[in-house]
């Protein structure tokens, strides 16, 4: 229940950076926040009640008591991706920076729709 | 304005987000595959990790992909700063301590690192893990001596071969076996270091890629500090 | 060894991780790389057409069947899609092979032979998370590529493509746990099958999620703020990937999982009314538009509205003339980009008013750009009139007599606009000074190739349509999704 809580109030706490941050840096830890919490709900969503980790590392250990290992496993993959877009969004900062010598995203601004 | 509008929308967004999540009970069981690979991972893949068998095994294509992830990134990363490179960094001195200290750390973090990615099927950690403990290794390593450098053409080559023996080995599996990624080799003795068939190849290939892999991100990103 | 759809993303990948090593010897194999590898993949895709017509093929991966394992799924409407990824990706390689000479090109094929590596992943897969890993591959490198040229502009687009784009891929990864913590999978065939257990409210708010999510990449109003700036400032060949590979991978999953999953009648409504006034706002956007890249952009969307126009009437037939129109735009987009990136190269400039005059100047590529705008705007010997054509009776068939009108209307606009720019290269004095540069060889046979395949799809409709009709079927038929996907 609290898991479920605390990880959308991450989601909504990087969601407001982005929205209303004027620095793009911050804009990218919102962006890493955001991220977090989506994590962490994926794996709060496999938890079992005083379940094990699923690692069958010593005799005794039952299948029945352990959590679900498939939210872990996405999770892995999905903070490998969080990591790549992560990258690349700060080696856009650093050209964005190079190119107006600021990281205030209002007067970066120029294309508009 | 803008932000008691965004509060608002987001309180909404919210609100909306935990009254669909609260329909899904937490912390009980419930009959889904995840059952299926906590009770038949060992016997058929002889992992004990369960979440690396998932991983690697089951779910190995998706790790494929997640490796391919990471290349792209490094990939766009230096095209993106492509003219960047070459400029001399100059950071500040760390003390003696912090040198010495980092000095005598680096060696035993990488071995961490490699103790990770090689034992992925039997302990918790893995490929992602190790590598991401090597490349730790590296930052220290980088902000405490200003002239270490590493080599490029190194890190070239671990990247693509680590990344072509993952290929190769689930290309093995369609040579050899059925399909793709199917493990051709000998399950062995759940718990024993050799053992879980193909996972200890393609994890340390993954450990190996990896490491080289963030290595050369925080090489990029460190070459764009500008020279006075 | 027998080919295997598992062709279209473990090869790619290796020529990929080989290609650094090869680089460091020769620049001239790293261009012909990529090249090779879409030829052979094309092939690939040519011979498992035919088995793929007679039954979908679904390939396990490490042995584990379906559901325990991932599984591709290579029916009619993927073998379709694919030939067409794969035919358009080795065009734009032959156009990029004299257009990008501007370093670092081994990092420009990698990352372009990975796009499409990656949308041939999101249309062959049959795993929902697996999707999510390719629908990340398809988009970082298409960050990457748009800020490639590494000039002002094109870093803002990428940096604004890349926010709006990760709130997509959150929206997907919410959508994909609630999907497993309802049903305990991730396949998607055996997801179909447990759906109508899963209560309404986070079926419905599954369906918005994707809906967001996918809306975002296939340039659904109010989501499609990043594609005009994304497509101008990316090099010219990177615009026909969008328009061509990118935006098609996301409106095919799109609509796999509308019609596989949900099956909601409201559901076809929405796409139905957002297509619309996509389709509205972007004609009437491109009409304003000064420069020809954005010009383009702005009529991919209100063509991608059209195609959800079609898509949203939900019955056979407009599903046909949807897929159809598909392959059009994908044609027809990437031979204007491609035009229109030697245009610009000649003329020096973005700007339309500086166009005046080239058709006397540069004949063919005009010729070429000319041909695309009529076909674009459903001229009768060219394909785009076929498909418009379906379009319209199977919406008016519907029953949505008023979306005929709004068609029909922004069909006109998009006559003006694409017109004026024709009338531009051919009956105003020229004023270009560039008369030494010559288009290559290869730019110019790559815009031959999807000349001919408009003409001739234009001139012999039924011969594609009869591809059409069963991947059509593929896609609405949901019982034989889920008895072939879960392999009964």
């Amino acid at each position: 229940m609290i898991y479920y809580i605390t990880a959308i109030l991450l989601i909504l706490i990087g969601m407001y950076a982005v929205l209303t941050k004027k620095n793009i840096i911050k804009i990218v830890i919102g962006l890493s926040i955001v991220d977090s919490g989506v994590n962490l709900l994926l794996i709060s969503i496999g938890y079992i009640k005083n379940g094990t980790a699923p690692i069958f590392s010593v005799k005794g250990l039952t299948p029945d008591k352990m959590v679900d290992p498939v939210p872990q496993a996405l999770v892995l993959t999905a903070i490998v991706i969080g990591l790549g877009v992560t990258a690349v969004a700060l080696s856009l900062v650093i050209r964005l920076y190079d190119h107006h010598k600021t990281l205030n995203i209002d007067k970066i601004r120029k294309l508009k729709w | 304005m803008r932000k008691a509008t965004a509060i608002i929308i987001l309180a909404l967004v919210g609100y909306y987000f935990l009254s669909v999540f609260l329909t899904v009970p937490f912390g009980e069981k419930r009959n889904n595959v995840g059952q299926y690979y906590l009770h038949n991972t060992v016997r058929e893949t002889g992992a004990v990790n369960s979440v690396t068998a998932i991983v690697v095994s089951y779910r190995g294509f998706d790790t494929l992909g997640e490796v391919t992830v990471l290349f792209i990134a490094s990939l766009g990363l230096g095209a993106i700063l492509f003219d960047k490179k070459g400029k001399k960094r100059r950071l500040q001195h760390a003390s003696l301590i912090v040198r010495v200290g980092a000095h005598m750390l680096y060696p035993l973090i990488v071995l961490l690192g490699a103790y990770v990615f090689v034992h992925g099927h039997l302990t918790p950690g893995g490929g992602f893990q190790g590598g991401a403990i090597i490349a730790t290794g590296v930052l220290l390593m980088f902000i405490s001596y200003r002239s270490f450098e590493t080599s490029h053409k190194a890190l070239t080559y671990i990247e693509s071969i680590a990344g072509m023996t993952f290929v190769l080995t689930g290309l093995s599996g369609l040579i050899w076996g059925n399909s793709f990624l199917q493990n051709v080799l000998p399950l062995g003795e759940p718990g024993r270091l050799i053992s879980a068939g193909i996972i200890p190849i393609i994890y340390i290939a993954i450990g190996f890629k990896v490491g080289a892999e963030l290595t050369g991100l925080l090489d990029n990103m460190l070459k764009t500090i500008k020279s006075d | 060894m027998n080919f295997s759809p598992v062709h279209f993303i473990a090869v790619p990948l290796f020529a990929a991780f080989l290609i650094p090593i090869v680089g460091r010897f020769s620049k001239e194999a790293v261009k012909l790389i990529p090249g090779l590898v879409l030829l052979y993949l094309s092939y690939v895709a040519i011979s498992l057409y035919p088995i793929a017509l007679q039954k979908p093929i679904v390939e396990i991966i490490a042995g584990f069947k379906p559901p325990f394992g991932i599984s591709l799924y290579f029916g009619p409407l993927a073998a379709f899609l694919v030939t067409m990824v794969m035919l358009i990706g080795l065009v734009i390689w032959l156009y990029s092979y004299k257009f990008i000479i501007r370093e670092p090109l081994e990092k420009y094929y990698m990352l372009f032979m990975l796009v499409i590596a990656g949308a041939t992943g999101i249309m062959i897969t049959g795993d929902i998370f697996n999707m999510f890993v390719f629908l990340e591959i398809t988009s970082i490198a298409a960050y990457s590529l748009t800020a490639f040229l590494r000039d002002k502009d094109g870093a803002e687009a990428a940096f604004k493509y890349l926010l709006i784009g990760s709130f997509s891929s959150t929206f997907y990864l919410l959508a994909v746990m609630l999907i497993y913590a309802n049903t305990g999978t991730l396949n998607i065939a055996d997801i179909a099958a447990k759906m109508q257990t899963v209560p309404n409210q986070p079926k419905i708010f599954i369906m918005i999620l994707f809906l967001v999510g996918f809306g975002i990449e296939s340039e659904l109003f109010p989501l499609n703020g990043w594609a005009p700036d994304a497509y101008s400032q990316a090099p010219s060949p990177i615009g026909g990937v969008f328009g061509g590979i990118v935006v098609k991978a996301s409106t095919y999953a799109m609509m796999r999982f509308a019609f596989v999953l949900f099956n909601f009648h409201s559901m076809f409504e929405l796409i139905l009314v957002l297509g619309v006034i996509t389709m509205l706002i972007a004609e009437m956007s491109a009409m304003r538009q000064q420069q020809i890249k954005r010009m383009l952009a702005f009529s991919s969307i209100g063509q991608m509205g059209l195609i959800m126009i079609a898509f949203g009437v939900g019955t056979d037939a407009s599903v046909r003339a949807a897929l159809f129109q598909v392959f059009n735009h994908a044609v027809i987009k990437t031979l204007l980009f491609l035009a229109a990136g030697y245009l610009v190269f000649h003329s020096g400039s973005k700007k339309i008013s500086a166009l005046d005059g080239l058709g006397h100047n540069k004949p063919i590529t005009s010729f070429f750009f000319a041909l695309g705008a009529l076909a674009i705007i459903g001229l009768p010997p060219f394909s785009g009139f076929w498909s418009k054509l379906y379009i319209l009776t199977s919406v008016a068939k519907g029953g949505f007599l008023a979306s005929v009108v709004l068609i029909l209307f922004s069909g006109i606009i998009e006559a003006i606009y694409y017109l004026r720019v024709v009338g531009r290269l051919y009956f105003k004095k020229d004023v270009s000074q560039d008369n030494v540069r010559r288009t290559p060889i290869s730019g110019l046979v790559a815009m031959g190739i999807l000349a001919v395949v408009i003409l001739y799809v234009g001139l012999y409709p039924h011969q594609i349509i009869d591809l059409i009709k069963p991947a059509a079927h593929d896609l609405v038929d949901k019982a034989a999704y889920i008895k072939y996907g879960l392999l009964h």
